[in-house]
């Protein structure tokens, strides 16, 4: 279908096909209809939220879905080869030597009890009829590719020995080492910081060009997809809604799914002085059958022939199809029906009011040995910061897992005692977590989570804590319905909005909020991202918004604190912070997170931030990145750099900061 | 691991120490006193407290217990009161029966159990119900079965009614026949529960390996699913299911002082019995001490030998 | 019932007794919509049944012997047959099982109420207390279970009370271990920190989150302690070691008929099947309500 005017055959090709899991709820069609194929030496995204069956159709294709999934129907052709009809051994004989596989979590990926040397020299001896000596030779040589440093020692080291990092690069190595045609790559980098995920998508786009293999890469980033990919699959609900190449998906999409999602991701070069655009409702529930088009429901430009019949793919130019009705999608019409609404920045009267002061705040984890007392091991997580809230704005604090983000919030918040150092606050500070299926107890209605604040606090009777309860579930853009119900029977997006009713159930001064966005689905953070900002407005509430995701921190946040094992290492006002960072760390951060723009992504430069993150427990006496600095002198080495003004409201802790 | 053992170590001391004290001191809460106990309206008066003196009853508590210590330090026991043979003799004969039995019921239940429940889990996994649940079903139901009840219907059907196996009878250690034959019977009963738990345990354990990623990962680089199935998940499985073994070592000792009792074998279970019901309380407080220590060690060498098979546990 | 117009006429005769809605309430209900649970009620129910209508059957009064008619196969008469002394086997069954049920009730009681109670303080407070909880329970899981019943019964002595005791005093450090973990891995929940961050006191973290939220699991585990302790009392009392004849319990009867395996063998056979019918039914309950009871399959 999309193949015209070329001459090789495709390497893979998958025509209609179709996968069930059997559950209690129903029959879960998790992949439906689905054809696309791949080129030699082609890189395919396939972009879709958590349910959207981008796994499922990844798994069908190699037949490693587990019970109660299966593949109902449809052909995969492989060089040809109809791998649906393959043998178990036939099929055996494929997997790993044809099509090599990445998958998400490098933590148990790997067999635990098993050294990475057995690991990866029993493929290669099988597939390319190596002796051990050879394999192992060439075991070596591909974790050096990867990048693993000192490969010769580290192969025989066990997967928990490795950091995640290190092990999805064993993978990687493992998964080429065979000389696949194809690598099927399922969120290789989802559960890794954004400058580990940069190498790692570095070493994917490197090794599969080098040997011409093609790749089939799953996520849920666009902006990854920008980065790396040749063409792009989109699916919504087990179904591609479209299929085109990089550049027109971003410039010119045609599916309104793949419209507003491109529309929801905050912009790193906009201004930001508008509300996010948001996709209104939930993805459909796909234990029920879906009549007519899935996304209807949410899309503002469906008609009545959207509810009667699902549309099929249609050619919308040269390599671009897309499955809808409507020939123009949304057009340019907003996603919403909410009128975009200004979003202003704080600059209220009360905006220099410090209602937070943390003053060389120190959380110092202690572990000591049971043989040796004396042998103590420390974990500095949070190192000598100093940070100001003011009333009603956003600190965004952001830094790689690890870098004491988590820690600093539980201080806050008084869940943990500091080790020294100080914190004053003005009234009273709350919280909202990351989890949300965490968060609640699960044998609570909603209406006293919401209550529980305040029935703690003996705030008012019966009558008057019913009337607030209501009034906050109104204010967070739920209704009274919602109230009788258990956290079990609401969304991720809905309970993170009950979060925030019961964080503000007594009216705090500050509002700390963990990763709010970082479990839900990329088309519902926009909704909890604009509730917040406009919640700000409307209560003159200051955010202390904590998130790995530096887009949505500079979107959402007046002022940005960056942080680097524990330590503050820049804060500023948001925009200058992004636009032009003081600190080295700042600028790789930045420079790591991939923009949904294949223009610019193209144009940047993929000089990644090398190295990981050192040992928390090791000593380090000078700067703590200079490690890791393409920048590091020798002073940097041996003396500190305290965080110091160097710029009108700008800090950072560098020797070079100008 | 040296440090963990010796940790292990320090907590099997505590321990000990513990069970020793319980004992000694749960003994002393029989109402009147053990020699009351054990004379019941026999003796009256000066006799009693004759028999008091004889048992140390009349010394200081503190006294009495160093005693009991130093005699548990240097294996003498003190002898029984109504056949007045040494403890000590008495164990070393009724010893070796009791745990012949448990080693042999051990070793043939894991090697019954474990395919049983690796075939179970294998099933399950792949969606096959049929299988799985067949054994999981009658694995419930031996587990539940009482043993004693189940003992006897071993004994009417194999010894009373079939004749294969003698009902009673000595047991001599010069005769491996006779072991053999007295012997086939409580550990063919015995094993039959110990299979029920094991198999259950290691479906359990296999199972959830099977849905690991790395199992997915080594289908995924194309080997076999026996491969797998013995190279991965039996591999990642025995941890968990080395703990099952050590835990449900209480169960077995449980189950030898029923059959003992049953298939009348001169065991430890046995000698315990026999004390209780002539209230000979200082040889039932030694062997008390015998069986939790044996259990304590026999959880010592699992939990050894689960950190020594573990390479993520190195210090 | 507003909707009696729409009720197929051949539902009406149900409906009369039980409205509509409470049918489909009763259908929908996540503990009768469940094979196990339904199986452990199959069981448990007539059996509960025929022990409350035991003195209005025409059976023999469990203590009657009756020299006529001695050592008699199961008839209709005496379904599972008679003893050496003529006594009628089912009605001492009958009254042997209302003795487990007792047993194995209070036991589960006992061990679930100082078990929760226990492993909360030891996993809540941590410290000095929990180490003090956890060397106490370790010294005592030192000792197979039916080795410290032993023990106790011989400190004890015998009878209903002493050996629910022993039973329960051998169970309680496995709940306590139990509750323990479950309080460990509930108390770095989030709700836990929400409820923390506006300064409710220990006892509202303990009574309202981790006591409801630990309960369901406890409860798992007390019915299969229920199961349990049927059978340690029955082995208890085979060995003489229990409930003293000539009060019938299960483990008696099986001991009584023993020696008369050759010539009489339904005096322990039947009574051993109705152990394991219990046993079974309690482990169903226990499967049905970590079923109905897990959180994921509610929706």
């Amino acid at each position: 279908m999309i193949h015209q005017g070329e001459i090789t055959a495709p390497l893979l090709d998958v025509r209609n096909l179709r996968t069930e899991f059997a559950t209690d709820g129903g029959t879960v069609r998790a992949v439906d209809d689905a054809s696309f194929s791949i080129m030699p030496g082609e890189r395919i995204a396939v972009v879709g939220e958590s349910g959207s069956g981008k796994s499922a159709m990844a798994m069908s294709i190699l037949r490693l879905l587990v019970y109660p999934g299966r593949v109902v129907a449809g052909d995969v052709l492989l060089e040809g080869t109809n791998i649906a009809q393959l043998s178990e051994r036939q099929l055996n004989q494929l997997r790993g030597r044809s099509v090599g596989t990445v998958f998400q979590d490098p933590m148990s990926s790997l067999d635990p009890v098993m050294r990475i040397s057995k690991q990866m020299t029993a493929p290669i001896m099988r597939n390319l009829g190596m002796n051990y000596k050879e394999a192992h030779a060439e075991a070596v040589e591909w974790l050096r590719k990867v990048g693993i440093p000192d490969p010769e020692r580290r192969i025989t080291a066990f997967p928990f020995e490795m950091s995640g990092g290190m092990r999805q690069r064993v993978m990687i190595a493992m998964a080429l080492s065979c000389r696949p045609k194809l690598l099927i790559a399922d969120e290789p980098t989802t559960a890794l910081d954004v400058t580990i995920q940069a190498q790692i998508v570095e070493i994917l786009k490197k090794l599969t060009s080098e040997a011409n293999t093609a790749m089939m890469f799953i996520t849920h980033d666009l902006g990854l997809v920008a980065r790396l990919a040749d063409k792009v699959a989109v699916m919504y609900a087990g179904r591609i809604v479209e299929f085109a190449t990089v550049e027109e998906i971003f410039a010119a999409p045609c599916h309104p799914y793949t419209q507003s999602l491109l529309r929801t991701i905050p912009s790193p070069t906009a201004l930001n002085t508008s509300r996010l655009p948001q996709i209104p409702g939930l993805p459909p529930d796909m234990k029920k059958a879906i009549q007519g088009c899935a996304f209807r429901e949410r899309c503002r430009a469906a008609t009545d022939i959207c509810a009667r019949e699902a549309p099929a793919l249609t050619d919308r130019g040269a390599s671009h199809v897309a499955a809808c009705w409507q020939p123009e999608g949304l057009g340019s019409s907003p996603i919403d029906a909410q009128p975009d609404r200004a979003l202003r920045r704080n600059d209220g009267p009360f905006r220099d009011r410090v209602i937070v002061e943390i003053n060389n705040l120190n959380k110092h984890f202690v572990s000591s040995s049971f043989l040796s007392r004396t042998k103590r091991n420390v974990i500095r997580a949070v190192n000598g910061v100093s940070l100001r809230v003011r009333q009603g704005e956003t600190l965004g604090i952001v830094g790689e897992s690890g870098c004491g983000k988590s820690t600093l919030a539980r201080l806050l918040l008084g869940l943990e005692k500091p080790s020294s150092g100080e914190i004053f606050t003005e009234g009273l500070t709350q919280m909202v977590f990351q989890d949300p299926a965490s968060s609640f107890n699960p044998k609570m209605r909603i209406r006293s989570i919401i209550e529980e604040p305040l029935l703690v606090k003996r705030k008012g009777d019966w009558r008057t804590r019913q009337a607030r309860v209501e009034e906050l579930v109104k204010l967070v853009g739920l209704d009274e319905a919602h109230l009788d119900r258990f956290p079990g029977q609401l969304s991720g997006g809905q309970l993170q909005r009950i979060a925030v009713a019961r964080a503000l159930a007594l009216e705090p001064s500050v509002v700390v909020a963990d990763e709010p966005t970082s479990a839900l689905d990329v088309s519902v953070r926009a909704q909890i991202i604009n509730l917040l900002a406009d919640l700000k407005q409307e209560l003159g509430v200051a955010f202390v918004f904590i998130s790995h995701d530096l887009l949505t921190v500079q979107y959402i946040s007046d002022r940005i604190a960056v942080m680097y094992l524990g330590e503050v290492v820049e804060y500023g006002p948001a925009d200058l912070v992004f636009n032009s960072p003081s600190h080295p760390y700042t600028k790789a951060l930045i420079d790591a997170v991939p923009i949904p723009d294949p223009a610019r992504e193209a144009k940047r430069a993929s000089a990644v931030l090398k190295g990981e993150l050192p040992s928390p427990l090791s000593e380090i006496s000078g700067c703590t990145f200079a490690t890791r600095c393409p920048l590091a002198t020798e002073q940097c080495r041996t003396e500190k750099p305290k965080l110091r003004q160097h710029r009108k409201s700008r800090e950072a802790a560098c020797h070079y900061a100008k | 691991m040296l440090a963990y053992s010796l940790k292990k170590l320090l907590q099997l001391v505590v321990t000990t120490i513990g069970v020793v004290m319980l004992v000694f001191f749960a003994m002393r809460l029989i109402p009147g006193d053990a020699a009351a106990a054990m004379a019941g309206d026999t003796l009256s008066g000066a006799a009693l407290e004759r028999l008091r003196d004889q048992m140390g009853l009349n010394d200081p508590l503190l006294v009495q217990f160093w005693n009991f210590v130093r005699g548990l330090l240097v294996l003498d026991f003190g002898r029984t009161l109504t056949t007045n043979l040494p403890v000590s003799d008495l164990i070393r004969s009724a010893a070796p029966i009791t745990l012949l039995i448990a080693i042999a019921t051990i070793i043939l239940a894991i090697a019954i159990a474990i395919p049983l429940g690796t075939v179970a889990a294998f099933m399950a996994h792949k969606g096959h119900k049929t299988l799985d649940n067949l054994i999981t079903g009658l694995a419930m139901i031996i587990d539940l079965m009482p043993s004693f009840w189940t003992a006897l219907v071993f004994l009417l059907i194999f010894s009373l009614t079939l004749g294969w196996f003698p009902a009673s009878g000595p047991i001599s250690w010069d005769d491996p026949y006779s072991i053999v034959m007295r012997l086939a019977l409580p550990i063919l009963v015995l094993s039959l529960s110990q299979v029920a738990i094991l198999a259950r345990m290691t479906r359990t354990a296999v199972l959830e390996v099977l849905s690991e990623d790395y199992v997915r990962t080594a289908r995924a680089m194309g080997w076999s699913e026996l491969r797998v199935l013995f190279r991965h998940a039996l591999k990642n499985a025995a941890l968990p299911i080395v703990t099952v073994v050590g835990l449900s070592f209480g169960n077995l000792l449980n189950g030898t002082i029923i059959v003992e009792a049953i298939f009348t074998i001169p065991g430890v279970g046995t000698v315990l019995i026999n004390g209780i019901n002539s209230r000979d309380y200082q040889l039932v407080q030694v062997l008390m001490i015998f069986y939790a220590l044996l259990f304590v060690f026999i959880n010592f060498a699992t939990d050894i030998l689960y950190r020594a098979l573990d390479p993520r546990v190195k210090f | 019932m507003s909707n009696t117009a729409i009720t197929p006429p051949e539902r009406a005769d149900i409906t009369r007794f039980f409205p509509v809605k409470t049918v489909m309430a009763l259908r929908r209900n996540r503990f009768l919509s469940n094979s196990k649970m339904i199986g452990a009620l199959l069981i448990l129910a007539p059996l509960g049944l025929l022990i409350l209508c035991a003195p209005l059957l025409p059976l023999q009064a469990p203590l009657q012997t009756n020299l006529m008619a001695m050592m008699q196969p199961p008839s209709l008469e005496h379904p599972f047959g008679t003893d050496r002394m003529g006594r009628d086997i089912f009605s001492r069954t009958l009254e042997g099982v209302k003795i487990s049920l007792q047993v194995g009730l209070s036991v589960a009681a006992l061990a679930l109420v100082v078990g929760m109670l226990l492993g909360t303080l030891a996993g809540f407070f941590g410290g000095l207390i929990d180490r003090a909880i956890m060397v106490i329970v370790d010294i005592f899981m030192a000792f197979p279970s039916l080795l410290l019943a032993i023990g106790l019964i011989a400190v004890m002595g015998t009878g209903l009370v002493p050996v629910v005791m022993a039973i329960a005093i051998a169970d309680i450090p496995r709940f306590i271990r139990l509750q323990r973990s479950l309080v460990l891995g509930l108390r770095t929940r989030a709700y836990i920190d929400a409820a923390r961050t506006v300064h409710a006191s220990q006892f509202w973290l303990m009574s309202r989150h981790i006591v409801p939220n630990s309960l369901a699991p406890m409860l798992v585990a007390a019915s299969i302690s229920a199961a349990n302790a049927i059978l340690v009392e029955a082995s208890l009392s085979f060995l003489g070691l229990g409930i003293m004849p000539p009060a019938p319990s299960l483990g008696n009867l099986i001991r009584e008929g023993q020696l008369y395996m050759e010539q009489a063998w339904w005096i322990s056979t039947l009574p051993g099947v109705v152990i394991l019918l219990i046993a079974i039914s309690f482990h169903f309950l226990s499967d049905g309500m970590r079923q109905a009871l897990d959180p994921r399959s509610r929706k």
